[in-house]
C-alpha cells in the first residue's frame, strides 16, 4: 500500500516499462529528450615510459555549453585512468563503479590490478546494458606487464591501441595523431602530439572547447595537470568604452526626500512560535 | 575508400551538427572479409584489420583473429561487441570444460557452442564467425557459424562483407592438400583482393597458422602491410 | 560388515563412531545379492555379460534385460536392483544427449562416467534418501582412445578396468578374469570368455535358471554398441557349455 507513511521503494537498475510508450510516442513525432552529451574530444597515446590521456573540458547540453571547464579524465586505480565521452552521467557512474571495485579487487588480490582487468569489467558492464550506457572510454594505465592503452566503445567491445582518439573531435584529433605518434616517443614530445590533438578538437569541433586537460601514468608515478593549457584564453580589451564623468551635461538637479507615513512595530509572543511538537 | 556520408539536409538540423555525424552513434562494425582453409596438417586463417563505426575507420590494425584456446581460434565478423563477448564466453567455457574433461577441447566442441550461443539469441546478436583450430582427432578444421546459428564444417570457409567478392577466386583456387607455404598464399591473396574491392575491408592482411605444433607454444602469425600487396587491374 | 547399525544405519547422511555409513554398505550387500556381471576390455573392443537370474519360469524370456544403450557409442550393463539401475541408465542418456545437444558430437566414457559417479554420490549425502542399490558398468570405444570400461559402485566410487566383474559371484569371476591375457586379446574371443565366465560363476543350486546376455563394442561394430548377434551369441554359448562340461571331466578326474 502506498501512503506518506509508507512510500513505494522504487526497485533499482534501470526500468524499462516506458519503452513501449516512447516508441509509440515518437512514432506520433514527438521529439525524445535528450541526455547531456559530452561532445568531446578525448585522445591518448603511449609512450617510451608510460601512457598519456588527454581531454578537453567542453561538456554540452544541445547547443548549450554547460559546463566550461569538466574533467574527462577520471579516477580508475592509482595506476589508472579513463577518459570519457558520450553521456556525461554514464561516463562518470560507470567509471566510478568500476573504479570501486577496482580497489576491493586490489584490496582483496593484494597487488596491483592489471589494465587489462580494468577493461575487462567495464566491457562486460557496458555489453550487459547493450550499448543503452552510452559511455565511450579511453582506457590507460601502467602495470607489472608494461603499458596499456584500451578503446571501449558503448556497446562493450574493445581494442588495444597504441594510440587511439574517441568522441566527437575523435577525427580531427586523430588526423594529428596518424601524423605525429612515432613509437618510444619521450615524454615530452608525446604530451606535444596529445595537446595538438585535443587543440585540434577543440578548435574544430564544435562539440569540444575550452582547455586541455592531461594524465601522465608513468611507472610508480601519476601527473594529471588539469588545465594543461587553456586553449581559449579570453583576450584583454584594447580600446576604453566607458565614459568620463561629465561627458552628459547636467541641465537641472532635483532631490526629493522620501516621507515615511507609518511605522508598526509587531511583537512576538513565546506562546504563538511555531508549533515543533 | 568510403568518404564521409553528407546527404540530405535534414541531419543538419542541430546547431552543433552532431547528428550529421553517423559514426557517432554508429555501433562499431567488423564489416570485414575473413577466410580460412584446410591445408595438410593444418588450417590457415587470415583477415583484413578493418573496424568501421559507420563510416569511420574506427581501427585499422584490428585483430580480428581471436584467440579461443591454443588450439582454436574464432574468426569475427558482424558487431564487434558481440563477436567480442561470445568469444570470451566460448573461451571460458572452454577452459572449464578443458579442465573437466583433462585434455585439449576439440575444434568441434568450440564450433558447436559458438552455435548454441548464436542460435539461441539470434534475434539480439550480429555475429558471423568462422571457427578454425587444430585437435588430435579430426586435425585442421574449419567450421562456419553465420549469422542464424547455422553450423557447417568446410574444407575452406570466407566470411564477413568482403566475402562475396571472393567466391569465385576460392572455387578457382582451392585445392586440396596444399602445402602450408600454398595455403598461406592462397588466403593472403585472398584477402588482398577482398580489400581492393570492398570498402569496409582494408589495412593490413593478417594470417594465422593453427597445426599440431599450435599446442604448447603461440599460433604462428603473419602480417602483410598495405605496401606488400600487389597490385591487381586498377584501370 | 555384518555388525549391527546400532542406530547409525538410519540414515546415509550420518557416520558411525568407527567412520563408517552404514547405508551405503547395505546398498553394496543389495549388489551382491544380484546375478553377475562381468565386463572384459581387450585391445579393439569391450565385452559385457550379465547373468540375469530367472525366479519363475512363467516369466517370458528377454524381459527386464540389464544391458542398456545409453548412446550410440556407450553400453551400460548393471547389477543389483533393476528399477534403481534403470533410473541411473536414463541419467546416463539424459548427461550423453545433453552432451551431444550442447557440443555437438560423442560424450567421452571418462565424462560420463565422472557425472554418472557424481550423481551417484550425490545419493548418499542426504538423511531422506537412500543410495543407489546398484553397481553399474560402462564400456565404449572409439579410434583414438580405444576401448575404455569403468565401473560405479552405490557409494559413488568409480575405476576404469581392463577387467571387472560384480555381484553375486564376483570373487569366481575375478578369478577367471586374472587367468585371461586381456591385454592382447580380440574382441571376438572375449565374447567367449565372458560367456565363459558366467556359465562357471553360476550357482546352479542356489539360482536354478539364468538368461545370459551378451553385448560388445568395439572396432568390429564401428564404435557402436550393440547385443552381439545370434551366431556370436550361440557360438560363446556353445564354447562355455564346452568348456565347463571339460571342467567337470577333470574335476571328477581330480576327484
Amino acid at each position: 500500500m502506498a501512503s506518506v507513511m509508507l512510500p513505494v521503494e522504487p526497485t533499482p537498475g534501470f526500468s524499462f516499462e516506458n519503452c513501449r510508450r516512447n516508441e509509440f510516442l515518437k512514432a506520433k513525432g514527438y521529439k525524445a529528450p535528450v541526455a547531456t552529451k559530452t561532445g568531446t574530444t578525448i585522445v591518448g597515446c603511449v609512450f617510451a615510459d608510460g601512457v598519456i590521456l588527454g581531454a578537453d573540458t567542453r561538456a554540452t547540453a544541445g547547443s548549450i555549453v554547460a559546463d566550461k571547464e569538466c574533467a574527462k579524465i577520471h579516477y580508475m586505480a592509482k595506476n589508472m585512468y579513463c577518459c570519457g565521452a558520450g553521456t556525461a552521467a554514464d561516463t562518470e557512474a560507470t567509471t566510478a563503479l568500476i573504479s570501486s571495485q577496482l580497489e576491493l579487487h586490489r584490496l582483496n588480490t593484494g597487488r596491483v590490478v592489471p589494465v587489462v582487468t580494468a577493461a575487462t569489467m567495464l566491457k562486460q558492464m557496458l555489453f550487459r546494458y547493450q550499448g543503452h550506457i552510452g559511455a565511450a572510454l579511453i582506457l590507460g594505465g601502467v602495470d607489472s606487464n608494461g603499458s596499456h592503452l584500451y578503446t571501449i566503445a558503448p556497446q562493450g567491445s574493445t581494442s588495444k591501441n597504441p594510440f587511439t582518439s574517441m568522441g566527437s573531435g575523435s577525427l580531427a584529433a586523430m588526423s594529428i595523431l596518424e601524423k605525429c605518434w612515432k613509437p618510444n616517443m619521450t615524454e615530452e614530445e608525446a604530451k606535444k602530439v596529445i595537446r595538438d590533438a585535443i587543440a585540434a578538437g577543440i578548435f574544430n569541433d564544435l562539440g569540444s572547447g575550452s582547455n586541455v586537460d592531461l594524465c601522465v601514468i608513468r611507472k610508480g608515478s601519476v601527473e594529471y595537470v588539469k588545465p594543461y593549457e587553456k586553449a581559449n584564453v579570453k583576450g584583454t580589451r584594447t580600446g576604453n568604452y566607458k565614459f568620463k564623468r561629465g561627458t552628459t551635461e547636467v541641465l537641472s538637479k532635483k532631490v526629493v526626500p522620501i516621507i515615511i507615513e507609518e511605522e508598526i512595530v509587531k511583537p512576538i509572543s513565546s506562546d504563538s512560535q511555531m508549533d515543533t511538537s | 575508400m568510403a568518404m564521409m556520408d553528407v546527404q540530405s539536409g535534414d541531419s543538419f538540423e542541430s546547431f552543433t551538427g552532431l547528428d550529421a555525424n553517423d559514426w557517432l552513434n554508429a555501433s562499431v562494425r567488423t564489416g570485414t572479409t575473413l577466410m580460412a582453409a584446410e591445408y595438410d596438417g593444418g588450417v590457415v586463417i587470415a583477415a583484413d584489420s578493418r573496424t568501421t563505426m559507420g563510416s569511420y575507420v574506427a581501427n585499422r590494425v584490428t585483430n580480428k583473429l581471436y584467440k579461443i584456446t591454443n588450439n582454436i581460434y574464432s574468426c569475427r565478423s558482424g558487431s564487434a561487441a558481440d563477436t567480442q563477448a561470445i568469444s570470451d564466453i566460448v573461451s571460458y567455457h572452454l577452459g572449464f570444460h578443458s579442465i573437466e574433461m583433462g585434455e585439449m577441447p576439440l575444434v568441434e566442441t568450440a564450433a558447436n557452442i559458438f552455435r548454441e550461443i548464436i542460435y539461441n539469441y539470434r534475434e539480439s546478436l550480429m555475429a558471423g564467425i568462422i571457427v578454425a583450430g587444430w585437435d588430435n582427432r579430426k586435425g585442421g578444421q574449419v567450421y562456419m557459424v553465420p549469422l542464424g546459428g547455422m553450423i557447417m564444417r568446410q574444407k575452406v570457409a570466407i566470411g564477413g562483407s568482403g566475402s562475396t567478392y571472393i567466391y569465385g577466386y576460392i572455387d578457382q583456387e582451392y585445392k586440396e592438400g596444399m602445402t602450408k607455404e600454398e595455403c598461406i598464399n592462397f588466403c593472403k591473396r585472398g584477402i588482398e583482393l577482398a580489400i581492393t574491392r570492398d570498402g569496409s575491408s582494408g589495412g593490413v592482411a593478417r594470417i594465422g597458422i593453427i597445426n599440431k605444433d599450435s599446442l604448447n607454444e603461440k599460433m604462428e602469425r603473419r602480417t602483410f602491410t598495405g605496401d606488400l600487396h600487389p597490385r591487381f587491374y586498377e584501370g | 560388515m555384518s555388525s549391527i547399525g546400532t542406530g547409525y544405519d538410519l540414515s546415509a547422511s550420518q557416520f558411525s563412531p568407527d567412520g563408517r555409513v552404514f547405508q551405503v554398505e547395505y546398498a553394496q550387500k543389495a549388489v551382491e545379492n544380484s546375478g553377475t556381471v562381468v565386463g572384459l576390455r581387450g585391445t579393439d573392443g569391450v565385452v559385457l555379460a550379465v547373468e540375469k537370474l530367472i525366479t519363475s519360469k512363467l516369466y517370458e524370456p528377454g524381459t527386464n534385460t540389464r544391458i542398456f544403450n545409453v548412446d550410440t557409442h556407450i553400453g551400460m550393463a548393471v547389477s543389483g536392483l533393476i528399477s534403481d539401475a534403470r533410473q541411473l541408465v536414463e541419467n546416463a542418456k539424459t548427461e550423453a544427449s545433453n552432451y551431444r545437444s550442447q557440443y555437438g558430437n560423442n560424450i567421452p566414457l571418462k565424462y560420463l562416467n565422472d557425472r554418472v559417479s557424481m550423481y551417484m554420490h550425490a545419493y548418499t549425502l542426504y538423511s531422506a534418501i537412500r543410495p543407489y542399490g546398484c553397481s553399474v558398468l560402462v564400456s565404449s570405444w572409439d579410434e583414438v582412445d580405444g576401448p575404455s570400461l569403468y565401473m560405479m559402485d552405490p557409494s559413488g566410487v568409480s575405476y576404469g578396468y581392463y577387467g571387472c566383474a560384480v555381484g553375486k559371484a564376483k570373487q569366481a569371476a575375478k578369478t577367471e578374469i586374472e587367468k585371461l591375457k586381456l591385454h592382447d586379446m580380440k574382441i571376438e574371443d572375449l565374447v567367449k570368455e565372458a560367456a565363459k565366465i558366467i556359465y562357471l560363476v553360476h550357482d546352479e543350486l542356489k539360482d536354478k535358471q539364468f538368461e545370459l546376455e551378451l553385448s560388445w563394442i568395439g572396432k568390429n561394430t564401428n564404435g557402436l554398441h550393440q547385443r552381439v548377434p545370434l551366431k556370436v551369441f550361440q557360438d560363446a554359448e556353445k564354447y562355455a557349455k564346452a568348456a565347463m562340461e571339460e571342467d567337470s571331466d577333470s574335476n571328477s578326474e581330480d576327484m
